[in-house]
């Protein structure tokens, strides 16, 4: 059967934050059936509904542009497939736009987060402009040694932290290992703490789309 | 404007990405209900005594909050145990237990209902009570709200509990859930004090008003007389929807963001029971027997499915088989079903009701798995059971599922039943081995694959309103032999077994035909605490044993012991429609292996018939 290839940007805030990558496509899934959205299947002995999420995002984070796809049966206007899913989301996702995908899942290279929280931020900033910033890194191989500093592509510290960090399947450096390096190492303490992925970016810094 | 608890929000993001699966304490899925508190009258806080996974599985709460919530000016909202991770932030943080909707805490609601489906729940539902700053014991409850409700089978003998609630519902509470909510608003407007809202509640049919009834003790300690007082009625009589086609199904379930126990949408098909299985509770207390229509059923199935947008649907009944017309009920459904990529499960089968037809159903889309419940290892114990099927039947069932290309079975089994002998010990091994042999009889089956046939043993409990109710449970000792003989006799490693925790199934004995009096060991036990008793991890029988040895209670004396039949029973002014003398009957014929027709074929005069005019029961047959 001929299927179109579509791609919903969405935000994912509030309360949503604490639904897990692993439920958020149950949750998606069930939104598509409820909008009656004429989607492809899996074939197979037991069909599924194909849904492909871009970039994991950690329980407690939100964030305004996450990306998902699957693939639309019958060709309906991007707008109304944008009405349709947010008639049926749980109030604290929204789509923000249905597009035709231009990347691919593997052409992430990197995230921008927004970082508020009751800290230092002074001392992070001196934190940041170190030489040097090692620390642990969990990895399914094991515990690395990672140099933070390299990682860090953008830094911008106001009233509030802005990160840009590797994300992606091949490499990924969490804002929370930054946070808990600069906490381990200078004995400051975080509250009150809220991160909000605000773009997916691509090699070459452009927005991935 | 719909109500937005942004403060207490803010209180749980401090800590929740610390906790275990967060998403189930915050509510805001699809299908919860907002309101706008300053158009609220009534506030139900709705709690389930258990985990929200748990919780979160189960219809009755689902048909109640629907229904509630239709009435504009009544918000009821969910309310679940939280897991030891969060209940110790909260307590730390002085964070009251709260409502997953509005997130406000649980006092301020002028209900708190508890649905009560299991007795190992009710130290959860002490600590619930605590960890939402309400006092436990309804004495120490002075105002108006909140009050404090109960419902759901265990209020069939509520007397373990009377010390902590202010009122029960007794039998189905579709309707007496809103007469309740109307008198509220009504008392709020009048400014009415507790006692004036009990006084009248207890004039609503199917209300029960514990502190209304004094009760005295004979010497042996056991129950003397029941007495009403404040114009209370001297029986409760249970409440039944009489149109049973008629009554609310929820058209929209609230879907978790998080997996549960039963993620799936349910739709009700049939209520109570036309078999009378001696030792099964529901069997009598939710009769009479009614079916809702076939179309109801189908048109309830498509409207729950597409607003939840599950891709599971279950119909839920103590016996989906038993619906008269299953066949055509089946070809309806899976004509919808199977069209839109969604698995039919049939929790309920009776084995002797499973044909190649209905096979044939469930397993279109996907296969589920097969339990059967053939209760008792022998046909003479089934006999004095009620459990009117043969061998034969076990056999056939197990063929169908075998040649329809399953290979595991599980098996329902109870260990000392009344009259139980080694003989139907062994004859449950001897049954399972039937099963697997079967298996090996189809010719047909796949080359190198076996059988996995698992049995599953509990003990039986005896409960109240059922013929069963003067049986004592069997003491530790016997239990374990019993459970070490078939240990011993089975070889056929193809069968494995898993038995019931003895510790456990005496305390449910224990609390399901207590007095009042076991209320004061259940809150010493509570103190102690005991709380999630029904968790193996969190199950601690030390400190209950504590609690009934400090207040002077004998566990033997309620689980163990064979109760006369002119003896008062604790629950005795309870009218669940079915007549004592029916259950006396029922025992005597038990003794006597002699089985009860079921309501289909004859009525055996249960009594509920004449209670409630005969045209419901005539219905069924």
């Amino acid at each position: 059967m001929p299927s179109v290839n579509t791609r919903v940007f969405f935000s994912k805030l509030d309360r949503a934050k604490y639904i897990s990558h692993l439920d958020l496509s149950g949750v998606m899934q069930r939104a598509i059936k409820r909008a009656k959205l004429p989607v492809w299947y899996t074939e197979g002995f037991n069909p599924r509904l194909y849904i492909q999420f871009m970039l994991p995002l950690s329980l407690g984070q939100e964030s305004l542009r996450e990306a998902a796809d699957f693939r639309l049966l019958e060709e309906i206007p991007h707008s109304e497939v944008t009405d349709r899913l947010n008639a049926a989301l749980p109030e604290d996702i929204r789509v923000i736009e249905t597009t035709v995908p231009v990347h691919k899942n593997t052409d992430v290279a990197a995230a921008e987060y927004e970082i508020t929280a009751d800290m230092d931020l002074k001392k992070f900033r001196e934190f940041t402009e170190q030489e040097q910033i090692l620390t642990e890194k969990k990895t399914k191989k094991g515990i690395t040694q990672v140099d933070l500093k390299q990682h860090l592509l953008f830094v911008e510290i106001s009233d509030r932290i802005t990160l840009r960090l590797p994300a992606g399947n091949e490499f990924n450096i969490n804002p929370t290992l930054v946070l808990d390096a600069f906490k381990t190492q200078t004995g400051e303490s975080i509250s009150h703490l809220k991160i909000m992925r605000t773009k997916i970016l691509l090699e070459n810094g452009k927005e991935f789309t | 404007m719909l109500y937005k608890n942004s403060e207490m929000m803010k209180k749980l993001d401090e800590f929740l990405p610390e906790i275990q699966k967060p998403a189930r304490y915050i509510g805001g899925e699809t299908g919860s209900v907002m309101k706008d508190k300053s158009e609220v009258d009534v506030r139900f806080a709705f709690c389930f005594p258990d985990t929200y996974e748990i919780g979160m599985s189960h219809l009755g709460m689902k048909i109640l909050y629907g229904l509630k919530n239709k009435v504009p000016n009544y918000w009821c909202e969910r309310v679940f145990m939280p897991l030891p991770d969060m209940e110790e932030q909260m307590r730390k943080r002085n964070i009251p237990l709260y409502a997953l909707e509005s997130l406000d805490p649980i006092n301020e609601f002028d209900f708190i209902g508890f649905t009560i489906q299991y007795e190992l729940c009710y130290t959860t539902i002490l600590e619930m009570l605590d960890l939402g700053g309400v006092p436990v014991l309804a004495s120490d409850r002075k105002e108006l709200t909140p009050i404090v409700v109960g419902g759901g089978p265990c209020v069939c003998n509520a007397e373990p509990l009377c010390d902590f609630f202010d009122i029960f519902v007794i039998g189905e509470g579709e309707e007496v859930n809103l007469e309740l909510m109307a008198l509220m608003e009504q008392c709020k407007k009048d400014n009415s004090t507790k006692d004036e809202f009990l006084r009248e509640a207890a004039k609503i049919e199917g209300i029960y008003v514990p502190s209304f009834y004094d009760v005295d003790y004979n010497e042996d300690g056991t129950v003397k007389t029941i007495t009403a007082k404040n114009g209370a009625p001297k029986t409760v009589k249970k409440r039944v929807i009489r149109d049973f086609d008629k009554v609310y199904a929820p058209e929209n379930f609230v879907v978790p963001f998080c997996d549960i126990v039963h993620n799936r949408a349910v739709v009700e098909v049939l209520r109570g029971c036309i078999r009378g299985c001696r030792f099964c509770q529901a069997g009598f207390i939710y009769r009479p027997f009614r079916e809702k229509g076939k179309d109801t059923i189908i048109s309830q199935t498509k409207c729950l499915c597409e607003n939840t947008g599950y891709d599971e649907v279950s119909l839920s009944s103590l016996s989906t088989s038993d619906f008269k017309d299953i066949e055509g009920l089946l070809s309806g459904l899976t004509e919808y079903t199977s069209k839109n990529g969604i698995n039919l499960s049939l929790p309920s089968l009776r084995i002797d009701r499973f044909s190649e037809e209905v096979f044939q159903k469930i397993t279109d889309v996907r296969k589920s798995g097969l339990t059967f419940a053939p209760e008792a290892g022998t046909q003479r114990l089934r006999d004095v059971i009620n459990k009117n099927i043969t061998e034969q039947n076990v056999l056939d069932g197990v063929r169908i599922a075998f040649e329809g290309g399953y290979t595991a079975v599980k098996l329902y089994f109870m260990l000392g039943l009344p009259t139980e002998t080694d003989d139907d010990i062994r004859g449950i091994y001897d049954l399972a081995k039937s099963v697997v042999e079967q298996f090996y009889a189809n010719h047909d089956r796949k080359k190198g694959k076996s059988p996995s046939v698992s049995v599953s043993l509990s003990t039986f409990i005896p409960k109240p309103f059922t013929p069963f109710e003067f049986e004592p449970q069997l003491g530790e000792e016997e239990i374990k032999r019993r459970q070490k003989l078939l240990m011993d006799y089975a070889t056929d490693r193809k069968i494995t077994f898993s038995r019931s925790k003895y510790d456990v199934s005496l305390l449910e004995a224990v609390l399901a035909r207590g007095d009042r009096r076991v209320g004061k060991a259940v809150y010493l036990a509570w103190k102690k605490g005991c709380v999630l008793d029904g968790w193996d991890e969190y199950f601690n029988f030390e400190k209950w044993k504590e609690a009934f040895a400090e207040c002077g209670l004998d566990m033997g004396f309620y689980a163990n012991r064979r109760r006369g039949y002119d003896e008062t029973a604790p629950w005795s002014h309870m009218n669940y429609l079915v007549s004592r003398e029916f259950f006396i009957n029922e025992n005597k014929k038990a003794h006597e292996g002699i089985p009860t027709q079921n309501c289909r074929e004859k009525c055996a005069n249960c009594g509920v018939s004449s209670q409630i005019g005969g045209e419901i029961c005539r219905a069924i047959g």
